[in-house]
Parts: structure tokens; sequence; C-alpha cells
């Protein structure tokens, strides 16, 4: 069985006396689409930059593709494609010429260039000029293109929706699919709940540089609480049921609460009781699990 | 490959500054055979020397009041302020835009992350640094032969300078690789291009206040402008013992580049 693309244990990082990532352990396997979720200062893009090997941990260990870091020999990169948070470019030079330089560099042919401008819609005369009148959508897709370009069998992508509309934020959300089903692995960090909900396997939530949540997006919103919301006949005493969870909402007949998945039949049992006229229990988005996080 | 592709994007981003740089010197140096062929100019000079305090002298760093001569006035060219000013833009702003600047500027994850060695990177800054430096001194020397030949001046022979032009390319080398080491520490191009010039400027002042002012004369050894003489070059050849001096501070400095590069955090 060949090693996972990504695989950290331990990993720690620090700026001086700020801990910027602490004891990270993960793996992810080929074809999976990870979410690295996090506010800002969490510590995904210290973790993006320790997978590239542009950060040298001070504690754990890292392999990327198989090869351990941080190491002198660099051909493992040839298979990497990466979109920096932050995007810069050289000011002076044309998208054609940043793109054919950089695909110079990676060392292999940019066989999917073509295809991923067309799909962002990224046109030739656009790309002739140079790259200081571009807009910040437009230095965003080309971001996107240079990062893809050579068919990376391992993607790495920081935030890789901002400044893109909604219509090439659709067209992102296909090119991550095509990769997934080209077998590549896909490892983005964002803001963006419901992109990450929406394109990702497995999530991570990051927070002041830990891991506070790990899992699949389907069971991570299975494990969140439930939010329960009950309106009576008449009105009730929210105190009783506080025992079942926490009370968000209580207003004399109507009456909301956060219920851990495992304590639903007893609540539901109690609320039974009394005179109950509605009942709705609700599923966390990805959105409300992930503020329950950092609340 | 990929330190030629680096290579050709130093080139791509420095070439703009590397022509008015090199037609500067190169009309520079051209003029000043035209100056040094015209007797009235060397007799004006001589009697304006011959009354100038010594401090104004040693600012050329020449010791012209051994005797003006249209070879000497042609040799000045290479050590005047402005060849100077021409060569150190290029010795300061390649290595500083070369590491610290990608740093800076952000675009040095798009190369790091890349199939590309932190050592191919100081390599294709330095072969930048080197091979611009000596496109410029090549142009002043191409200057002087130019000028030599509109205006052929008696006595005086281009080849001569071939190897002031040489050691003017030595001593700029020289203080390009400490930019390229404080570029290699440097988070930003500013702080580079900071340490550079203020070496640059310090060594300067240092070499000229240390032949003017005996007390110092101590600490001239101390300034890299102490091993670049070009009088002396034109008279018996470069001496060895100063490209020594030049060649072990670069290769001290070229050493620390790539150390510290290779282990540092970008």
């Amino acid at each position: 069985m060949s090693a996972p693309p990504i695989r950290t244990r331990g990993l720690g990082k620090r700026y001086g006396t700020l801990v910027a990532l602490e004891d990270l352990s993960l793996e992810v396997a080929e074809g999976e689409v990870f979410g690295f979720l996090g506010p800002n200062g969490a510590g995904k893009t210290t973790t993006i930059r320790l997978l590239l090997g542009l950060l040298r941990p001070d504690a754990g260990e890292i392999a990327v593709l198989g090869q351990r870091l941080p190491a002198h020999a660099v051909g493992w990169r040839r298979a990497i494609g990466f979109l920096p948070g932050d995007m810069a470019f050289w000011p002076r030079l044309s998208g054609w010429e940043t793109l054919e330089f950089l695909a110079r560099l990676s060392g292999r042919p940019p066989t999917a260039r073509d295809r991923l401008l067309a799909r962002l819609g990224l046109a030739g005369a656009e790309l002739a000029r140079p790259v200081r009148t571009y807009s910040d959508g437009m230095k965003q897709k080309l971001g996107l293109v240079q990062a893809l370009q050579c068919a990376p069998r391992l993607v790495l992508l920081d935030e890789p929706t901002k400044g893109l509309d909604p219509l090439v934020q659709q067209a992102f959300y296909e090119i991550v699919a095509d990769l997934k089903r080209g077998g590549a692995t896909v490892f983005l960090s964002s803001h963006v709940l419901p992109e990450v909900e929406r394109v990702c396997d497995r999530v991570a939530m990051l927070r002041r540089g830990a891991v506070v949540s790990l899992g699949d997006v389907e069971a991570l919103r299975r494990s969140e609480r439930r939010r329960v919301v009950a309106d009576f006949a008449e009105p009730v005493d929210a105190a009783r049921l506080a025992h079942f969870g926490e009370v968000v909402v209580a207003r004399a007949e109507h009456v909301e609460l956060l219920v851990a998945p495992a304590e639903l039949p007893a609540l539901i049992s109690r609320l039974g009781m009394l005179p109950l006229a509605d009942l709705v229990v609700e599923r966390p988005t990805l959105e409300e699990a992930f503020l329950e996080h950092y609340r | 490959m990929s330190v030629a592709s680096l290579l050709g994007h130093h080139v791509r981003l420095h070439r703009v500054p590397l022509v008015p740089l090199a037609l500067g010197l190169a009309l520079f140096e051209g003029v000043m055979t035209f100056v040094a062929g015209e007797p009235s100019v060397t007799r004006f000079l001589t009697s304006v020397l011959r009354s100038a305090p010594p401090e104004l002298l040693a600012l050329l760093n020449q010791d012209l009041l051994a005797g003006v001569s249209p070879r000497g006035i042609v040799g000045v060219g290479y050590t005047h302020p402005f060849a100077l000013l021409m060569m150190g833009v290029w010795a300061v702003r390649v290595p500083s835009a070369a590491l610290a600047g990608e740093v800076g500027r952000g675009t040095m994850d798009l190369l790091a992350s890349r199939p590309v060695t932190r050592a191919a990177q100081v390599a294709a800054a330095l072969l930048a640094l080197l091979g611009g430096l000596a496109a410029l001194a090549l142009a002043a020397w191409l200057g002087t032969l130019a000028g030599l030949v509109l205006h052929p001046v008696e006595g005086v022979r281009a080849s001569a300078y071939l190897p002031v032009a040489g050691a003017l390319w030595a001593l700029f080398a020289c203080f390009g690789t400490i930019g390229v080491l404080a570029s290699a520490l440097a988070r930003e191009s500013g702080p580079a291009i900071a340490w550079t010039s203020g070496i640059l400027a310090g060594s300067y002042v240092l070499d000229y206040a240390a032949r003017v002012w005996p007390r110092i004369a101590a600490l001239r050894p101390l300034s890299l402008f102490r091993y670049y003489e070009p009088q002396s070059a034109l008279a018996g050849g470069i001496a060895s013992a100063d490209m020594a001096v030049l060649a072990g501070v670069a290769a001290v400095s070229v050493t620390l580049a790539f150390a510290v590069f290779a282990r540092r955090d970008l």
C-alpha cells in the first residue's frame, strides 16, 4: 500500500513565543478532498507552508507524497500544485509569461492549462497584459491556473475562492470535482463553510494552532448538537428542560435548546409529558458546527 | 534546468535598467577619452590639481599630482563616483530583489513550492549579479575602446584598461555577494538594500577618510575600496593580493548566503 499523500505526526511550529501550530496529526488519503477550517490566525496557512517545506517545523514529522520533510530533495514537488493565500505575481510580467515561467519551473508540461483557462474565463487578450493591470479576481484565476496547469497529483489551495465571483466559484467547484475524479488529492483551507461542505470529503477544524474537530463532513454534522424548537399550548418552565441540553431561547410557550444526539430520546420522552403543540429538530449546518467550536 | 529558468527570470526582471546603466557607463568612459586627448584640458587639469587640496584629490582615489597624463585621465573614469554609482546600483538592486525581494513580494511561495532547490535560487541570483556586472564593466571598457578608436590619444591603448575594468568588476562583485548574503537573511528587499548600500557607502567613506586623515590610516584595509587601485593596475597589472582579499570576502559571503538561505523559513 502506498503512503498517503499527506501525513503529519505531532507537528508544531512557533514564531518566537507565539504557538502557531501544536501537535497536529493528520493523514489525507489519495483522491480525497480535505478541508481545513479555522478563523484567521488558527494556523491554516502555517500548516500548508509546512507541508510545502517553506517553513521548518519545531516539532513533529511531516511526509508529503512519501517524502519526509525537511528534505534536500525537491523532486516530489513536481507533483504538487499550490495556490497561496495571498496571491502575488511579478507585476511587469504578462499572464502568459507568468504561466510559462512557472510551468517550466514545475518540470512538467502544462497539459491542463487550456482547459482551465477556458473554464475560468481567462482569455488570450487578458493574458497578454501585464499582471499589474489585473483585478484581484483575475489574479486569483491566474493563481488557480498556475497551480493546476501541470495536472498535479496533490493540490494545496489556501482560500481558493477569495475574490472570485459566484459563476467562477461554480466553475472552481467543478474543477475540484474533476480533480477528485482524476484521482488527485486536494487539501484546501477556507473560511467559506458552504464551500467546504459542498466539495470536501473530510474536514479538520483548527483553533489556536490545534485541531478541535476532525472527521467527514456528514459525521461532523451528525456529532454536533441538534437545535430543538418546541412550542407548547401553554407556558412551561424551560429550566425543567435544562438538564437535557443548553436552553438558548425561553419565551413562555416557545423554547429552543441545543441537545447532544444521545440526549434526544430522553428529551422527546420528557416533552411528551408536557402540553406540546409543535416540535422541530434541526440538524446543524457545517456553519453552525463551526461556530459552536469557535464561540 | 531550474537555475537556467531562474536566471532567465532575473534577466527579464532587470533587463530594462541594465540598458541605461551600460549605456551611461560606456558614454561616460568614451567622454573621458575625449577629455584625455585634449592637451588644453591636460594643461588645465594640471594647474587645477596643483592648487587643489589633497583631500579633494583623495576623493578621486588617484595620485594625480604625480603627473597628469592622458593615460591617467582615462583611468580616472574607472574611479569616478559616477562609474562607481552605476556599478553600485546593480550590485545592490539585483541581489536584494532576487531573494528578499521575492519573499517580501510574496512571489517566493510560487518559486519555492516548485522543484527548485534553495541552492539553485542563490546560484541564479549570483549568476544574474555577476553576469550583469560583467556586462557593465565590459560596457565601460567598450566605451573607452570606442572613444580611443574615434579619437586616438597618443600613448594610450584601450587594452591597458581591460585589467582595470576587470578590477572594477571584482570590487563590485564582492559588494554584490555581500548583497546576496544580506538578501538571504532578510524578509524584504528594503533591509537588504539598506545593508548592502550602507556597507558600500561606508566602505567608500572609510577609504576616503583613511587617506586624508592620518590618524585613521590604519583602518583603510577594512575598506574594500582599498583593494581597488586602477592606477596600479595600469602601471603593473592587477595586484594579486588585492584580488585575493576581494575573492576571500566574496567566498565567505557566498558560503554564508547558501548556508543561511538553505535553513531559513520562507
